[in-house]
């Protein structure tokens, strides 16, 4: 395993394990993210990308460890937080339209009972001008193309004027056009000091895209400037060589439902 | 049913009359709001099971109390229809069985105890107990006096709630992940919509009864989702679907005091329903026909002034008349829809039709000539781009020809840099 810490760590992952429907998909992650970087989290299918962000955001009960951001807990720096879920995640289908999802990126800051603003319709509009959908604002979310989606989504992150991003698969599946698009936007965030942590699936890509790279299978792998990580050798270990005894170990713990950390 | 009873109904000057209307409509109508949320989040059928199981609720109340009191018999509802999604959590979570498997058996289970509580009572011999089946199949017409403030009470308490929280219900629906990472309490949410869900069977069941109550919850807002994009028009159009109906159910209670009033609401919801479902503009399953209709017929019409462009081609006369045989030789129609399509390409001012033959008009040239030119600039693409074979380009083209826009056109006109033939030595016209 490779290791680098970051000198100005904007999230810490400390001895984080994480179980899915009983079986374990994270063991003991440890590792601190630097402030202001564009961190790619790369790994092969099922390595378990994605619930390392649903675990930080939250959305998963943790096996063990913590996580914290700003060297804060997750509830105090919300208000700092953006979360882009997967474009599959939300039935697309349901009645509403681009403007309205956009404007919900901005209900956290309002809080309960609150109808937005003048000023959260305005910063809709400029974040959805921000990601090239202006002309589509009253469209019907179900007639966009999977492209278009992920601009909605990472227009309603925008709104949400965060300090971190976290985003799954924000590149999934989108057209040349969009990924350039997507690209810049990030970029533009990350010149201005905020954090953008990114899940990614393509390798070819990946080492143009980000600062930082994460590499995850089961456990980490590498986490460092991508100078330092991005090698054959560590690439070789995430993709290559099959973890058959951590993979048969995690099975027999759902087989057996043994409760991740013991009791006593 | 006559003349008469309709004018006395509806001139509203009977205040029984006019008690029993409020209290229906808001039943109904409180029922579709509430109901919006749980189709939204596609839980219809568990929206179903709690419906029957408020029964036993009910009845146990009644067996406990003695007496009729709504207020004894309400409670009595909303435990044991929130004991039956507790039921449902628990067996979907700690057993293997799917959602689907579990709301039956809770239905079923809930709904027969009920049954046999309800059977117990009616051979118990208590005075009181007359009525009590009304709320297996609902009776509008006993929406009077103390009942009916009870009620009503709690069906503006549910619309009110809706509206309050009407922008988190909403995300929650939607992207419910998203919604507990900017903070929004989801789980206290979640219950409450529940605990709205339970009320309005509790309180919808005077006005329409167990058994049919899922389908005032659920059938309005499948209704109002054939009108609009938008969830809160349709919560107001699911709100009048459910007062109208509503407003039948009480004038059925009105002239026929025996009739049960459920099985009428849901009739009235139903049919409105299935009009959305066939004629709503757009998403209705007509105008999907038509649509795919007008589109086959473009297709033909397109294809045609390709072949008569194709004739054209081989005798150098473009624009000479072509009877029917000679368009037959070119390419095989049937007869019908080649000569509707020959009487649309002319009004549309494409064809000219002089003694049986047909000829192009100057814009139906170019038209032609465009298509010719998609078909063999899309084959060519294929086979440049894709490296597919000449001779299994041109059946795709058959069809990427209809859907290329101009935009896509120009792109490959650029792309391939204006050739002049197709993989098969055709010239592409320009």
């Amino acid at each position: 395993m490779t290791r680098i810490e970051a000198n100005n760590p904007a999230v810490e992952f400390h001895d984080l394990t994480v179980s899915y429907e009983k079986k374990p998909v994270l063991w003991n992650i440890d590792m601190t993210l630097p402030k202001g970087a564009l961190i790619g989290i790369i790994g092969p299918n099922g390595a378990g990308k994605s619930t390392l962000i649903k675990a930080a955001m939250g959305l998963l009960p943790l096996g063990s460890g913590y996580v914290r951001i700003f060297d804060k807990s997750l509830n105090d720096v919300r208000n700092r937080v953006s979360y882009v879920p997967q474009r599959e995640s939300v039935d697309w289908d349901f009645p509403t339209s681009v403007f309205d999802v956009v404007l919900m990126g901005r209900y956290g800051k309002l809080g309960l009972f609150k109808r937005p603003r003048k000023a959260d319709i305005e910063i809709a509009h400029d974040c959805l001008k921000k990601v090239g959908m202006q002309a589509f604002e009253n469209r019907q979310i179900s007639q966009l193309s999977g492209g278009q989606q992920q601009r909605v989504f990472l227009a309603r992150a925008l709104a949400q004027e965060a300090d971190i991003y976290f985003m799954d698969e924000p590149f999934a599946g989108v057209d040349a056009a969009t990924e350039t698009a997507i690209l810049a936007v990030l970029r533009e965030l990350t010149e201005e000091g905020k954090t953008v942590i990114v899940v990614h699936h393509d390798l070819q890509s990946a080492a143009e895209f980000f600062d930082w790279i994460v590499l995850l299978n089961m456990r980490l792998i590498a986490s460092g400037p991508i100078s330092e990580v991005f090698n054959h050798k560590l690439l070789q270990d995430t993709y290559g060589g099959k973890l058959t005894v951590l993979a048969e170990v995690s099975e027999l713990v759902r087989k057996r439902q043994i409760p991740n950390r013991e009791k006593y | 049913m006559d003349l008469e009873t309709f004018k006395t109904f509806f001139s509203f000057s009977d205040p029984n009359i006019i008690s029993v209307v409020i209290g229906a409509v808001l039943l109904t109508s409180s029922s579709a709001v509430v109901g919006i949320f749980t189709f939204l989040k596609k839980k219809a059928l568990v929206g179903d099971a709690v419906a029957h199981a408020v029964l036993p609720g009910i009845c146990l109340a009644f067996i406990l109390s003695g007496n009729k009191n709504p207020v004894i018999l309400l409670i009595g509802a909303f435990i044991t229809g929130w004991l039956s999604l507790i039921s449902l959590d628990y067996i979907t979570s700690k057993s293997k069985l799917k959602e689907d498997t579990a709301i039956a058996l809770v239905l079923s289970v809930f709904f027969g105890v009920g049954i046999l509580l309800l059977t117990y009572i009616q051979h118990s011999g208590n005075a009181a107990q007359t009525g009590l089946d009304s709320f297996l199949f609902g009776k509008a017409a006993a929406l009077v006096g103390r009942d009916l403030w009870i009620f009503s009470g709690v069906s503006v308490t549910l619309l009110l709630t809706v509206s309050f929280f009407f922008k988190e219900l909403k995300l929650i629906a939607f992207d419910s992940a998203f919604a507990t990472s900017v903070g929004l309490p989801v789980r206290a949410i979640d219950q409450l919509l529940t605990t709205l869900t339970v009320l309005a069977v509790v309180t919808g069941i005077q006005a329409v009864g167990v058994v049919l109550m899922a389908a005032i919850l659920i059938t309005p807002a499948a209704a109002a989702r054939f009108w609009t994009h938008s969830v809160f028009k349709m919560t107001i159009i699911a709100a009048i679907m459910g007062a109208f109906s509503g407003l039948t159910g009480a004038y059925v209670s009105f002239i026929a005091p025996a009739m049960p009033t459920g099985p009428w609401i849901v009739m009235v919801i139903s049919a409105i329903a299935l009009f959305s479902f066939f004629f709503a503009p757009k998403r209705g399953v007509v105008s999907r026909y038509l649509q795919q209709r007008q589109l086959q017929q473009s297709i033909m019409d397109e294809n045609l002034l390709k072949e008569l462009f194709h004739i054209g081609e081989v005798d150098h006369q473009p624009f000479k008349a072509r009877s029917l045989k000679a368009i037959l030789e070119e390419r095989y129609f049937p007869k019908n829809v080649l000569l509707q399509s020959l009487k649309r390409l002319k009004t549309e001012g494409y064809l000219t039709h002089k003694n049986g033959s047909w000829a192009f008009t100057k814009v139906g040239h170019k038209k032609g000539k465009r298509m010719v030119k998609l078909h063999r600039l899309w084959e060519l693409y294929l086979s440049e781009y894709l490296k597919i074979a000449p001779d299994h380009v041109h059946e795709d083209a058959e069809t990427i020809e209809h859907v290329i826009t101009p935009e896509i056109e120009a792109r490959l006109e650029q792309m391939l840099s204006f050739p002049q033939e197709d993989p098969h030595q055709s010239s592409i016209p320009y």
